[in-house]
């Protein structure tokens, strides 16, 4: 009987401390991640909005974007001819041989973290009352993702859409338009491809109102004049001339910026500059070596001395490195393993140029002669800026020619080529300047999630 | 005349009780060992009545001198006597035969096997014990059947693929759950480096009594939301009362991969690479002479520099880059193992140390294990008992297949480059030489210079009280804890930098893993036997909650490379600590009721909540029934007496799968986004409130069967799995900012049969017994309401509704157009009229992707044969896998790609497509212009394979010999791993699966992935 007791005694703790453990549980099933915080939480006060711009920035530091690859599949697919590519990427290879196929890698990747951050663009944007501090800090704020925006979307508008001057800009697809940001996935953001011509006109927008809220001064994020560079290549690009040297002048005049004395000086910025961004550079992608990752200089690098890395796929052709004047300090090539390397990218924390002052003279100049105007200064004189700062003997004549050439030797392999080979209406290689081999693919992935999207020809 | 027919009664009565004259019949039940067995059945012979021997195996009833009594314990052969006043000792005999087995079935469940009602596959300790596999899923490879288990690479101690009838999901992890003696354990990759780690490892295979696969809903039920892959319950060894037996085991011996692959040598190199580098002047119009020509560049800049000039000396000079990352990996394992007790207190004790070297060079594996298994019946009501298993697992590392690193992609290095600089006597590649030499890293600079190793120190413990309260009623308590502590340590030295960019002085990391999780069980067991009818209920609940903590710490700049850890280094260039948890809490239930031992019926079923689901749709019922007839018992089959078994059972329940990683349902903003050195922050991930488990709902019909006095016996099962509401990252435009949102969305099924057949051969002095497992499953996506979901190499894997999960979807090679050396491609496009376009086309952007193979098998099969005579044994196992297709395109695009690029190619390239007529299946060569090494199905082969995956002999000593050297058992014994394996696939091994690109969709990829081990044993052990 007593054992009996006791069973009965011991079996109703038992229930009772399970019922206890039981309710004690029910609560204990509502727990939160640690890296990450719920997004109704996430965009409430003006610190929480200054966070989400410096995510935007960290979106373009990414390697499919600003990083670098946008850079080097501008120079693979409207470059080809300088270049010997010999690495193992087959997206890079089929860009670089006009054999683009729809499932090309880079192709998806740069698509997707271009939009993934104008998504972060559109939260700040969306968040911006909430800065209050000051005036001065929300319009820098809303400039600087306007900015980020704005540059995005003109490098998706190049790489996957017809140039402008190629058919109707009007009628040619150019890529969604996302304003807004994604908090769930409805109908509404299965979007068809925006006109050229209605990309064209959003970045001019944003560009336009990014200049005139944004401070002259802003350490290395983007400025005033960051944005007045930037719309003054989307300006040239469209070929509204006067727009484009006007722009180019602003900066000029205004940045209070001057080209670096020593053209070699402005690479090797973390092996030779300690990291700091030459001034030059109107805007640059920051690499440190905690944070980021120079993709120009993973497929134009090479290991030779300390600091400098790469795979050592993109080599310099001996006929480019023949086209430099003598004593032209841009020929600034290293002979490795019986190849040439150019020396812009090969420091593994180098900063990624974006846009440089130098570019801007250059602007001007041809618009100038365009144009016929002088303003600022005139063409001759504003070559010749570039010339000198380069080691080489001022010129007395110009002609277009002149400008454009030295345009390709100043801003070689800074991912440029494809552009302008689109804008000079130039071949690349057997390709026209039109071909749709020189014109990405929409990613097929893309293609196959959202019917809305219309394929590039060809593809 | 009523008076004599009473007289009559009276009589007829008085002689039948003199008849029945019953004696008390008094004994012991045994064991073979003399052990006292508990709670054995003697019973008189066909009636139900009788009675059980208590603790001390002792037992009394009464019955009529010379009937006939049955004694039969679980696990043993039943032996009969004939009744008498004599005390009687009765010693039975284990049962080999499966159908009195005793299986596990979780919270406390056993039952024999001819009882059960569900599907489980029991693969007893002994079947893998002193196998050379690390880790026990690796070890149940063939052993059961519908249990696919793929080894995927030769790397040691790394994941293992095992699905349990077929793959039940797309996104959500599809490996089934493991239950360590009642704990659900950490099966998920803890490393930071590398391909995923097997967290099994840290188990000593030798400590397991048993392993139960639960394959069917009824038997997975009781967990619920995490069953629907299949559960492995694994099972230790407990103690026995009795003479305390010491095992001690020995095996030594050597691994070495199970193939090479034939490489070009530097002749056949250069006569390719030159061909294609002509086609490419030729085609620009430049002489081949010129400096600027490719010939030139590929003599010049490639052949006699990556040779360091020695290849225009000498062109027949060549290396087998194989040659130098392949080895023969040495491997020790030590076994000691104790268990013994009294009849209140039972133990089991282990020790293991094992060392193995891969196959590969730079990979290590030493684990060491002890454990300590106590069991105390503390009064007549209350038992107790603790489980402690402590291990220390080290791993030096070798990097994931896709990393210059890798040793093996050393083969895609020119044959003409020395394995040493000429100038430097030192490995090519090693400073103060040349760095940019050989074509890529060299990966032996990696194994020289650096280091990654992974110590993982992992503790399970377990306590239990076990409460009889009332007579049949039972309560148990279990508390349990899998702790799994990791340090991860890396050095780089400079030598290396060519590879880590960051080495230029050095780079050191040193990262910690702290995961805890603690279990509880607490359940009510009601059993209850009357007359004709037994009934066996468990009622409980389950909570688990597991906390993972990371941290890591990453210095550069060290004094040099004799300082390599992190306070030598100048710069603390990296660090992070991050923590993930999860819960479940649950209930369950489970019945089991047999009438006349003739009809069964079970229903069981759980409710389970969980961290991981939406505000929405957090609870969740998952209920299963079955039954069985067990036809044999009845009258009508008792003429055919050539059955001897015979069990029809049926069961239909439904289980979930919650393996979607923590907080997949909220919207989620990452703190991960800073910029040179500013903070910031993300939108991460979108919400889904309404997110839950997927849900699988099986049927499965069985029948099992014993012939000829169950010498024969066997399972035939089919099954039909039908999984709903999938855990998908479903594709949304990119354009939202986000790639995926995962969603309860679409279906698959599968269905397939198993065959399980086991005979005894032979029986006498020489012994043949075979057992042979045989699975067919089909898979089929059967609704994924548009989605596309790709993955593995390039992509290739694919989620296709009407196919398989992962099937390989790309364009479909029609070989080499003998006019002009084009590849070409089928069309495949679909016409208006509705038939297929099958003309081929050189333009590979027209040629319609289609699917083109399956990683999953159509077959498994193990079969294994057992053979003794006098001291000798022998075992002799083969598996299989048939019915798949592997995709060599990682590896197959450079080094089976026409040479392409300069990568060495496989000498099939030889074949290759030189002059107009030529009629062949390899393109012309083209130097960097693609030419048939696009993703296509000429990349996709036959991964189907027969594998003779164990062969044993052993020779046991025997007893006069024994004596002689006062030991109970001595046993040696050779084995060998893998010794055959008959297969079509063109690469190392068929068992594969890339790391770099795992997951559930991406199956069957090859990328230099590090083929299994042949491995040959010798052995001791040794009994006192």
């Amino acid at each position: 009987m007593k054992l009996l007791k006791s069973i009965v005694a011991n079996s109703s703790l038992l229930l009772a401390l399970t019922s206890v453990t039981i309710t004690g549980c029910e609560k204990r099933l509502d727990i939160a991640p640690y890296q990450s915080i719920a997004e109704d939480l996430a965009l409430n006060t003006e610190g929480d909005v200054l966070v989400t711009l410096v995510g935007c920035y960290d979106g373009i530091q990414s390697a499919a974007t600003l990083g670098g690859e946008i850079m080097v599949l501008n120079d693979l697919i409207g470059n080809s001819t300088n270049i010997n590519f010999t690495g193992t990427f087959a997206g890079l290879n089929d860009a670089w041989n006009g054999l683009m196929v729809s499932n090309n890698s880079f192709a998806a990747s740069t698509w997707s973290s271009s939009y993934n951050t104008i998504n972060r663009c559109n939260n700040v944007l969306s968040a911006v009352d909430k800065v209050t501090s000051s005036v001065a800090k929300k319009n820098s704020v809303e400039g600087e993702a306007l900015f980020i925006r704005a540059t995005l979307y003109f490098e998706l508008v190049r790489l996957f859409a017809k140039a402008v001057g190629d058919g109707d800009a009007n009628a040619n697809p150019g890529v969604p338009l996302v304003l807004t940001p994604t908090r769930g996935v409805t109908e509404a953001d299965y979007k068809p491809r925006s006109s050229v011509q209605a990309v064209y006109t959003q970045i001019v927008t944003d560009l336009t109102r990014a200049e005139s809220i944004l401070p002259s001064s802003n350490g290395f994020y983007a400025n005033k004049w960051a944005a007045a560079a930037m719309l003054a290549r989307v300006q040239l690009m469209q070929k509204n001339f006067a727009a484009a040297r006007d722009a180019a002048n602003r900066v000029i005049a205004g940045s209070g910026r001057s080209l670096n004395t020593d053209f070699t000086r402005l690479w090797y910025t973390m092996i030779n500059n300690g990291g700091v961004m030459p001034t030059e550079y109107l805007f640059g992608v920051k690499v440190t070596t905690q944070d980021g990752t120079n993709a120009i200089n993973t497929y134009f690098g090479r290991t030779i001395t300390p600091g400098t890395a790469g795979r050592s796929d993109c080599k310099i052709r001996p006929a480019h490195v023949a086209l430099y004047e003598a004593g032209d300090r841009r020929n600034f090539f290293v002979l490795s393993g019986g190849s040439f390397y150019t020396q812009k990218h090969l420091d593994r924390f180098g900063d990624v140029p974006v846009i440089r002052l130098a570019e801007m003279f250059l602007t001007r100049a041809e618009c100038n002669f365009r144009s016929s105007t002088t303003v600022g200064a005139t063409p001759l004189a504003d070559v010749n800026t570039i010339r000198t700062r380069a080691g080489l003997a001022p010129l007395t004549t110009l002609t277009l020619n002149d400008i454009t050439r030295e345009r390709f030797l100043e801003l070689a392999f800074e991912g440029h080529n494809l552009p302008e080979a689109k804008r000079l209406q130039t071949n690349v290689g057997s390709f026209a300047w039109n071909s749709p081999k020189l014109i990405m693919p929409i990613p097929q992935r893309e293609m196959d999630v959202n019917k809305q999207l219309v394929q590039n020809e060809g593809y | 005349m009523k008076k004599r027919l009473f007289q009559l009664v009276c009589l007829l009565l008085v002689a039948g009780l003199t008849w029945a004259q019953n004696v008390t019949v008094t004994g012991k039940v045994t064991d073979e060992a003399g052990n006292p067995l508990a709670s054995a059945s003697v019973q008189i012979k066909k009636t139900r009545s009788g009675t059980t021997t208590d603790a001390q195996g002792n037992f009394s009833l009464n019955a009529a001198p010379g009937t006939v009594l049955v004694v039969s314990a679980v696990g043993y052969e039943a032996k009969e006597f004939s009744a008498s006043a004599n005390r009687a000792t009765i010693s039975l005999a284990a049962d080999t035969r499966s159908l009195s087995e005793v299986v596990v079935t979780g919270f406390g469940g056993a039952q024999i096997k001819k009882d059960l009602t569900g599907n489980i596959a029991r693969v007893k300790g002994k079947d893998i014990e002193f196998m050379p596999t690390p880790s026990v899923d690796a070890a149940l490879q063939g052993k059961a059947a519908g249990v696919f288990v793929n080894s995927q690479s030769g790397k040691l101690g790394q994941a293992v693929t095992v699905r349990v009838r077929g793959n039940s999901s797309i996104s959500a992890n599809s490996q089934p759950l493991y239950v360590l003696d009642g704990v659900p354990i950490t099966t998920d990759d803890q490393s930071r480096y590398g391909g995923d780690m097997n967290p099994l490892t840290d188990i000593n295979p030798n400590d397991i009594e048993s392993i139960e696969v639960l394959k069917d809903a009824s038997a997975g039920a009781i967990y619920g939301s995490r069953a629907a892959n299949g559960v492995v319950l694994i099972t230790t060894k407990r103690g026995k009362a009795g003479k305390t037996s010491v095992s001690f085991n020995f095996q030594t011996g050597y691994s070495e991969a199970t193939k090479r692959l034939d490489m070009l040598n530097s002749e056949e190199y250069a006569e390719l690479i030159l061909e294609g580098a002509a086609y490419r002047d030729n085609l620009s119009g430049t002489p081949l002479t010129s400096p600027s020509s490719w010939t030139t560049y590929v003599k010049d800049d490639v052949m006699d520099y990556f040779s360091y000039g020695q290849w225009s000396a000498d062109p027949r000079k060549s290396y087998d880059w194989q040659d130098a990352v392949f080895q023969k990996g040495p491997y020790r394992q030590a076994d000691l193992q104790l268990r013994g007790g009294s009849a209140n207190t039972k133990f089991f004790s282990s020790f293991q140390h094992l060392e193995q070297t891969g196959t590969i060079i730079g990979n290590d594996l030493v684990r060491s294990t002890g454990r300590l298994n106590i069991d105390q019946k503390a009064n007549e009501w209350l038992d107790l008992g603790v489980s402690l298993s402590l291990s220390r697992t080290y791993n030096r590392r070798l990097p994931d297949d896709n990393a210059f690193s890798n040793p093996l992609q050393a083969i895609a290095l020119m044959p003409m480059t020395p394995f040493l600089d000429p100038n430097t006597g030192l490995d090519a590649g090693t400073p103060p030489g040349d760095v940019n030499i050989p074509l890529y890293y060299n990966p032996l600079l990696t194994v020289k210079y650096a280091k990654f190793t992974q110590d993982v120190y992992r503790t399970f413990g377990n306590t239990y009280f076990k409460a009889k309260l009332a007579p049949g009623l039972i309560f148990q308590t279990e508390f349990g804890l899998d702790f799994l502590s990791q340090n991860e340590e890396g050095y780089f030295q400079s030598q290396t930098v060519r590879n880590q960019t960051r080495a230029v002085r050095g780079v050191g990391s040193n990262s910690g893993t702290f995961v805890t999780n603690y279990n509880t069980n607490s359940y009510f067991t009601y059993t209850k036997v009357k007359g004709d009818h037994n009934l066996n209920a468990t009622l409980g609940m389950q909570y688990q909650q597991s906390q993972a903590k990371y941290n890591f710490t990453e210095g550069t700049d060290f004094p040099s490379n004799s300082y390599q850890k992190i306070a030598s280094a100048a710069t603390k260039s990296g660090g992070s600590s991050s923590q993930t948890d999860f819960r479940f809490l649950s209930y369950f239930l489970r019945a089991n009721y047999i009438l006349k031992e003739n009809y069964i019926l079970s229903a069981s079923g759980r409710i389970d909540a969980s961290s991981r689901f939406g505000k929405n749709a957090r609870q969740g019922f998952f209920p299963a029934v079955s039954a069985g007839w067990i036809l044999s018992n009845e009258g009508f089959m008792s003429k055919l007496s050539q059955i001897s078994f015979l069990k029809l059972r049926t069961s239909y329940g439904i289980v979930g799968n919650a393996e979607i990683g923590n907080f997949p349902q909220l919207g989620l903003f990452a703190g991960d986004a800073g910029y040179a050195g500013a903070a910031g922050q993300r939108p991460s991930q979108l919400s889904n409130p309404d997110l839950q488990w997927e849900r699988t709902a099986q049927l499965d019909a069985g029948i099992d069967y014993g012939l000829f006095n169950n010498r024969i016996t066997g399972e035939i099962d089919y099954y039909i799995k039908k999984t709903d509401g999938l855990l998908l990252n479903v594709n949304i435009p990119a354009t939202t900012g986000f790639n995926s949102q995962v969603r309860n969305v679409g279906k698959l099924e599968n269905r397939g049969w198993e065959f399980v057949l086991n005979t005894q051969n032979l029986v006498g002095a020489f012994k043949w017994s075979t057992n042979i497992n045989l699975a067919f499953n089909r898979g089929k996506v059967t609704d994924i309401q548009g989605q596309i979901i790709n993955g593995g190499v390039s992509s290739m894997n694919r989620v296709e509704q009407g196919y398989n999960v992962g099937v390989f979807y790309t364009p479909e090679y029609a070989g080499v157009d003998p006019a002009n050396g084009n590849a070409l491609f089928y069309k495949n496009v679909k016409l208006a009229n509705g038939t297929i376009d099958r003309t081929t086309t050189s333009n590979y952007a027209e040629a319609q992707r289609v699917v083109v193979g399956d990683p999953n098998p159509d077959m498994i099969f193990g079969f294994t044969n057992n053979f003794s005579y006098k001291s000798f044994d022998m075992t002799i196992f083969f598996n299989g896998v048939q019915g798949n297709q592997n995709n060599i395109y990682g590896m197959g695009r450079y080094s089976s790609a026409s040479m392409l690029y300069e990568d060495n190619n496989t000498a099939d390239q030889l074949r290759r497509w030189r002059k107009p007529g030529d009629i062949t299946d390899i393109p012309q060569v083209r130097l960097y212009r693609v030419n048939g090494s696009q993703a296509s199905s000429r990349y996709i082969v036959d991964g189907s394979y027969v594998r003779l995956r164990t062969l044993s002999l052993g020779y046991t000593l025997n007893s006069k010999q024994l004596a002689k050297l006062k030991m109970e058992k001595l046993r040696v014994y050779v084995s060998g791993q893998n010794l055959l394996t008959f297969t079509k696939y063109p690469y190392w091994d068929p068992e594969v699966n890339a790391d770099t690109f795992d997951s559930n969709i991406a199956k069957g990829n090859d990328f230099y992935t590090p083929p299994q081990p042949r491995t040959i044993l010798v052995g001791v052990n040794v009994n006192f």
